[in-house]
């Protein structure tokens, strides 16, 4: 029997926790949990919730547990293709995450269980859509009882999700900085006046910052307090919250590539040659995960995802990436995933022990990867020597789909204008001849009607 | 108030009193609703026909 291997970010909770044994990914079940997983299972919760899409499917597994003292049960459940993290959705992904949770909090009640947490990293995009992978966060529901996680519902979605649209989409930004969601309070100072004429966001972040404050060192006493909150109150609570949230809008305009395929310098014929090569060469190779590095509104990922692979379209810009999943969701696309990152600055891993949330690096390198009409802004704007890009995409993939863009070109041009031209190495040769060090060039082509060239290179 | 005895998250005293007190509020809003809806009959307006259920299986909350 090989090793069993905790997961670093499931370590929090006592019900149970992930492991992998034999790179197959199990969830142990702990005693103390038990009575509510059957509770999940023999209400009918659990398939309800499954059907709907909402919750990660799984089978009984007869794998022996990780830590056998506590263990009840072990299951797989289905892996999911590509974990990221609230800090790197656009502003719908993490509206729709925040509507699946209390869509299942709502069919929970009506079984009489609830969510014992609601925490954003417990979404992940399966099949293009937001859904629960944490099978053991439902518990018994008791009439009288508060939502205990509607504090960590309200820090993790409604406060970035408020800001992200009346302030600016940004800030979502902030959940890298605060790993248990945005602390009420900050959102509070930092949302405009107005959202104080706002009802859902006048109490469920202002008076609920002000709570905070105020009893921030009491503990209450029930009792003397004679309050509990009825089944009926707690659903409009929850339904307050989705009417909130479900009102919270934000149009993708005025950013900086929101309109980028419109204000390109190539031509059709060019666009139409880089898709086909870009299809051709994913057939060929057959990779299982590609990423679009600089991916834009996810055109060429979507010639990528054609041979089958799971893409998922990394870029800078949330308004690309924001066009990009409304894609997705409006063609029910389930092998695209769209995806906010800022290649010079990527996700670090963070949290306890820095080891919680994994870095960009750590959760490659992938089958392929594509690098197109992004080699420019890494070399000219962000000074990146041509052999240091070589290194970051040698480590990142097998194979390279890349596109080099010459000096001559009129969007280098374009960056070249308001400083000094520092890059004498920037060239088709210097550029050759850095990437040859790390990678064997399989194909060059010349793309059609322009000055650029496309290759697929070979990590040495 | 009976809260469950594990919790493993801290529910934060002012969250649970905050979500209790709007609660309260949205129950009164139910209320007046309904009183409102039955003074309208006294007078005469005949009430709107009921809003559809909550299905579980058409509802599609990421539509």
């Amino acid at each position: 029997m090989s090793k069993a291997e905790q997961l670093s970010a499931s370590f929090r909770d006592p019900s149970g926790f992930l492991f992998t044994r034999n790179g197959t990914l199990y969830r142990q079940i702990n005693r103390a949990y038990s009575n509510d997983y059957a509770r999940l299972m023999d209400s009918g919760l659990y398939g309800k919730l499954v059907k709907a899409g909402l919750l990660i499917p799984h089978v009984e597994s007869d794998q022996l547990p990780a830590e056998s003292d506590a263990a009840f049960k072990v299951i797989q459940p289905e892996r999911v293709p590509f974990i990221s993290y609230p800090y790197e959705w656009s502003f719908s992904q993490l509206k729709d995450a925040a509507l699946t949770t209390l869509s299942i909090q709502k069919r929970a009640l009506k079984l009489d269980m609830s969510l014992k947490d609601a925490s954003a990293y417990n979404i992940q995009f399966m099949r293009g859509r937001a859904t629960l992978i944490d099978t053991l966060s439902f518990e018994d529901y008791k009439e009288g009882q508060p939502w205990a996680a509607y504090k960590q519902f309200c820090q993790h979605f409604l406060a970035p999700l408020a800001l992200m649209s009346y302030r600016d989409v940004r800030l979502s930004q902030l959940l890298r900085v605060y790993i248990d969601g945005v602390p009420l309070d900050l959102a509070s100072a930092l949302l405009p006046l107005k959202t104080k004429f706002n009802f859902g966001l006048l109490t469920h972040i202002h008076f609920h910052a002000d709570a905070q404050k105020r009893y921030s060192d009491k503990a209450i006493n029930p009792r003397e307090r004679r309050m509990s909150m009825s089944k009926q109150a707690l659903i409009g609570l929850i339904e307050s919250l989705e009417n909130t949230i479900q009102k919270l809008i934000w149009k993708p305009a005025g950013t900086e590539w929101g309109d980028y395929y419109e204000n390109t310098n190539y031509t059709d014929s060019a666009f139409e040659h880089k898709k086909q090569l870009v299809n051709e060469w994913a057939l060929e190779k057959k990779p299982a995960l590609v990423w679009d590095l600089g991916g834009n509104t996810g055109v060429f990922s979507r010639e990528a995802a054609l041979s089958g692979a799971f893409t998922v379209s990394f870029d800078i810009d949330p308004a690309a990436v924001e066009q990009n999943y409304r894609t997705v969701k409006s063609k029910k696309e389930q092998n695209v995933l769209p995806l906010v990152l800022d290649l010079t600055n990527p996700s670090p891993s963070l949290g306890w022990n820095n080891n919680e949330r994994d870095s960009f690096a750590g959760r490659g390198p992938v089958d392929m990867a594509l690098a197109l009409a992004v080699i420019h802004h890494l070399a000219i704007s962000n000074n990146v020597p041509l052999p240091q890009l070589a290194e970051f995409f040698a480590s990142r993939c097998k194979w390279l789909v890349i596109e080099f863009v010459p000096k001559s070109d009129s969007q280098v041009q374009k960056l070249l204008s308001s400083r000094e031209d520092i890059f004498p190495g920037y060239s088709r040769e210097g550029f050759e001849s850095a990437f040859s060090s790390r990678f064997l060039i399989r194909k060059a082509e010349s793309v059609r009607d322009s000055e650029r060239t496309l290759y697929l290179m070979e990590t040495q | 108030m009976h809260f469950a005895p594990q919790l493993y998250l801290d529910p934060g005293s002012g969250s649970i009193l905050i979500q209790i007190a709007i609660a309260v509020l949205l129950g009164l809003g139910v209320a007046l609703r309904a009183s409102w809806s039955s003074i309208k009959k006294l007078f005469g307006v005949k009430p709107k026909p009921e809003e559809e259920e909550d299905n579980d299986d058409s509802e599609n909350v990421q539509s």
